[in-house]
């Protein structure tokens, strides 16, 4: 270590958190540096990294895509424009982690993640929000075209042909659209994706492989709603 | 879900706008509910703007979120009183109204560890339809809404009901309307106010016919002073006021929760 930087940087075991960054699978050639700075810029590049991706895909981390949601909902909000969000669940994924192992499950996951990622749009967000669960913000995008570019995504997955070493395997996902009513006043990220999850069980419900979707108008309230629900006299309360 | 463990019955106090009454009902709630012998855990769930220690007379040592950080364990956040078990939160931490995976894993911990001693978890969750909240609503068997007879309550409770059906499924609501009149006709404008939030329902939601959502009236409690008086000095209305017509309807309203959890079929 040169005697040049400052003093307290003396004590940090930098390599040590190389070396364990390194054997969490972050290869770089900046990990075998004997340069602090450059030992530094690795650490703080893989932790920052880490604190996105997932881990198995690469794809962002379900923490990050609640944060990317909210501020694209908010967006199309402030633009009147329209947010939308798949929700995409690969079906019996049990039934390939029982018959063939984890490791292969873990492959599977990895594959439709890269499928995924060669069938969206550039400026679309994919993410694993759950063991074999995924879900793809589409962003500032009118609700057809929303529609295509789902389309798109579950064509590309459906059918699916996984090859892991020797074992080929031919997979179906089932996938649930939302998106964002242009006239809405709020909704949040968790909101949004309970919305998706219910079209995906849908989906699941009606066969697998398959894609159901709607907009969100229906939760909010409309002035028929309103104008019924007022219909009633507040004042008797005071008067007993 | 499909485990054979002992599960206490979980209810979410929830109300679509502010100051109704919620956290006084849910201290008061589980006070009774524990001289009925039932075994009580509240869960201050408002988690941006927590008020249950207020209302109880209470300071904590330590709150919920602490035990979020790893900083305590939950049974160091626990604390007894009145013959029920609470779980205290901070007031005024905003990352309270955030839903983060150290919030939601905290909670179900917490819940995990704890709910074999118990029949009944309430949850006395904060106003509104947000994350927070609708998290709370997912993890609880029973929703329970407390209104008070007021245009822009109802107008809350109804959109409340309707996201709740929507996100969650839910179909079966427990309605408790607070200052729901002067005492002798404070029951009657409970039962108005329940039929005609089932009313607007019923013509208005989708698929009523195969998938009714059904609004129940667990309780009435009247516009009586001794609410306030007892607030003010921090203490539960069994205690100042025993026999005042809000302890009296509070009672009822254990009573109806207590049977409930005696008849209840799930384990």
């Amino acid at each position: 270590m040169s005697e040049d930087h400052p003093r307290d940087w003396k004590n940090l075991d930098l390599t040590a958190a190389c070396r364990i960054l390194e054997n969490a699978g972050r290869r770089d050639p900046a990990s075998v540096s004997k340069d602090p700075s450059e030992q530094l810029q690795y650490i703080i590049n893989s932790l920052c990294d880490l604190s996105v991706h997932d881990g198995l895909t690469g794809l962002v981390n379900a923490t990050f895509f609640h944060a990317v949601l909210n501020r694209e909902i908010e967006r199309s909000m402030r633009t009147a424009g329209t947010c939308g969000l798949m929700v995409i669940d690969i079906d019996h994924f049990k039934n390939v982690n029982d018959t063939y192992g984890h490791s292969v499950g873990d492959k599977v996951i990895q594959s439709v993640a890269a499928q995924m990622k060669k069938s969206m749009r550039s400026m679309d967000t994919a993410a694993r929000i759950g063991g074999e669960e995924f879900a793809i913000i589409l962003p500032d995008c009118t609700p057809e075209d929303a529609l295509k570019a789902a389309t798109r995504i579950h064509a590309s997955l459906n059918p699916f042909t996984a090859t892991i070493d020797d074992i080929v395997l031919k997979l179906t996902t089932s996938v649930g659209l939302v998106w964002t009513d242009p006239n809405a006043t709020s909704i949040t990220s968790s909101v949004m994706l309970s919305l998706a999850d219910q079209e995906m069980y849908m989906a699941k419900r009606s066969g697998r492989g398959r894609m159901c979707y709607r907009h969100t108008e229906p939760i909010f309230v409309s002035s028929h709603e309103k104008s019924a629900l007022m219909n009633i006299s507040f004042e008797e309360r005071l008067n007993g | 879900m499909g485990s054979e463990r002992k599960r206490a019955r979980r209810y979410a106090l929830l109300s679509g706008k502010g100051g109704v009454g919620k956290s006084i009902i849910t201290a008061n709630l589980a006070a009774t509910l524990s001289t009925f012998g039932r075994r009580i855990l509240v869960i201050d769930a408002d988690l941006g703007l927590a008020s249950l220690d207020v209302i109880l007379g209470i300071t904590p040592v330590s709150t919920i979120q602490e035990s979020f950080r790893g900083e305590q364990s939950i049974e160091q956040v626990l604390q007894s009183t009145r013959g029920f078990d609470f779980v205290p939160a901070a007031s005024g931490l905003p990352e309270g109204t955030v839903l983060t995976e150290r919030l939601t894993a905290g909670v179900e911990s917490a819940i995990a560890a704890l709910e074999e001693r118990y029949d009944a978890i309430l949850f006395d969750a904060g106003a509104g339809i947000g994350d927070v909240v609708m998290f709370f609503a997912g993890l609880a068997d029973e929703i329970m809404l407390v209104v008070t007879p007021e245009p822009t309550c109802l107008m809350d409770t109804y959109a409340t009901i309707k996201v709740l059906y929507h996100t969650h499924g839910t179909r079966d609501f427990l309605l408790v309307v607070n200052q729901s009149g002067p005492s002798p006709a404070s029951a009657d404008a409970g039962e108005r106010i329940a039929a005609h939030l089932q009313e607007v329902i019923s013509s208005h939601f989708e698929s009523q016919e195969t998938d009714p959502v059904r609004i129940r009236l667990a309780g009435s409690i009247p516009v009586d002073t001794a609410v306030k008086h007892s607030v003010m000095r921090r203490r539960l209305l069994g205690e100042t006021n025993p026999d005042a017509p809000a302890t009296r309807a509070l009672t009822r309203l254990a009573a109806f929760i207590d049977a409930a959890i005696r008849n209840r079929k799930t384990p």
